[in-house]
């Protein structure tokens, strides 16, 4: 029921049914719709206290009603994400909608999210149904196989999912001290099975500086 | 047309003797040919006191004329554009986001107040668009600019839209505009959903929406 009007604009048709999306981001409806906010990082009194810890508050907002409603944030290009049971790594500032029945929760990611610019912590999206995720640029969806690792740069990776295991490397040598480094420092190293979404466009990160 | 879209952010316009365009100063881009660009004091048509109207009003935007023979292109800003083509209906668009416009296009301001009257005021100070709206009539082209893709949703009596102010771009036909608010207690305490006031359109017509809640 997710579909693209363009590549800027997802539209959702909704017949009772429910779809979290990122708060304001709605851009139109037509039918009768109704708004609530929610909170992202999981439900209840543990999601609330994930979510003050771990300063990946995504507000999300649940629009239920009967019609179309379309959503579009800042001209992002919009990417539409099937899962069947599997897990997707998202930031959440990339993450633009999800189905009502999908899980969504926050994880730990270690010294990558540091690099990347966007906090020590990430949103994952679990269950089976559709969600839209949002890149700078058309994305480019890389597969990672257990014979060919993948490196990206913090600052491009907006999602991955599938089994995928991440360490972040340094290619910081003599040169990046002297100030003479090529703007490659650190890179997130992907191995295992699994898809990498890559969006044309780098987010500031340290990484990027040096 | 006069208007052929080279890619999604550049138009084509075909100026022949005797046919005029309005562009904003300095979208032209490149052109091909005789043709000559005066700038317009007076920011479009309709004479000196359809001027003063558009001076008092805010909705003046400098404007130049575009005559000759030739081709011209178009683009600003890198926003998109997109190409309306009227056939004898009204197009209501904010003047700042106007790119270029056939010259038989009838130019006018109206006061927001006078479709929802009050509401139609409060419409306008959220919106930030102001009191006074832009109005072009007959037949012809206008190339609007819009921040991101425009998607255009048609809207037929029984089926009203509900657009987000920010992304709201111009809507043309006979179509009625109100300001519907669903502010709940939520809102009052800090917990709303982003989605407080949308405009309503009902009618005959069509909404041109942008894929971005920024202004131009």
């Amino acid at each position: 029921m997710f579909r693209l009007q363009g590549s800027k604009t997802l539209a959702v048709d909704l017949t009772g049914d429910g779809v979290k999306a990122k708060n304001g981001s709605m851009v139109a409806y037509d039918g009768r719709m109704t708004f609530k906010k929610l909170s992202g990082g999981g439900e209840g009194l543990r999601g609330m206290v994930t979510r003050r810890l771990t300063g990946e508050q995504m507000t999300v907002m649940e629009v239920s009603g009967q019609g179309t409603c379309y959503f579009a944030d800042r001209a992002s290009e919009i990417n539409l994400v099937a899962l069947h049971g599997d897990k997707l790594y998202v930031e959440a500032s990339n993450l633009l909608a999800t189905d009502a029945g999908l899980r969504t929760g926050t994880t730990f990611t270690g010294l990558r999210g540091g690099a990347s610019g966007n906090g020590l912590f990430t949103t994952t999206v679990e269950g089976t149904g559709q969600a839209a995720i949002m890149s700078d640029g058309a994305a480019v969806l890389l597969r990672v196989t257990p014979q060919y690792p993948l490196m990206v740069d913090p600052g491009a990776y907006i999602a991955h999912q599938g089994n995928l295991q991440q360490h972040f490397q340094a290619g910081v040598n003599f040169r990046t001290l002297m100030g003479e480094g090529s703007g490659e420092a650190f890179q997130i190293r992907f191995e295992g099975d699994g898809l990498v979404y890559v969006q044309p466009s780098e987010r500031n990160t340290v990484g990027g500086d040096v | 047309m006069p208007f052929r879209e080279i890619n999604s952010k550049m138009i084509e316009a075909t100026v022949a003797p005797g046919q005029k365009l309005f562009s904003q100063r300095g979208a032209m881009l490149a052109y091909r040919g005789e043709v000559s660009f005066t700038p317009n004091i007076q920011g479009g048509q309709g004479g000196f006191a359809s001027m003063i109207g558009r001076r008092v009003t805010g909705e003046a935007t400098p404007l130049m004329t575009v005559e000759g023979s030739g081709t011209v292109m178009f683009g600003h800003g890198g926003h998109h554009i997109q190409v309306i083509n009227l056939a004898g209906d009204t197009l209501y668009v904010e003047a700042d986001r106007l790119l270029a416009f056939d010259g038989t296009l009838q130019q006018g301001t109206m006061f927001m107040g006078s479709q929802g009257g009050v509401m139609g005021m409060v419409r306008g100070q959220v919106t930030g668009q102001g009191l006074f709206t832009t109005t072009l009539k007959g037949h012809g082209a206008v190339a609007v600019m819009a921040h991101g893709g425009v998607i255009e949703l048609p809207i037929t009596p029984g089926r009203d839209v509900h657009v987000d102010p920010q992304a709201y771009v111009a809507h043309h036909g006979e179509v009625r505009n109100k300001l519907s608010t669903a502010v709940g207690w939520r809102d009052m305490v800090g917990r709303g959903s982003g989605e407080a006031f949308q405009l309503e359109l009902s009618g005959n017509g069509a909404v041109y929406v942008q894929a971005s809640e920024e202004k131009l």
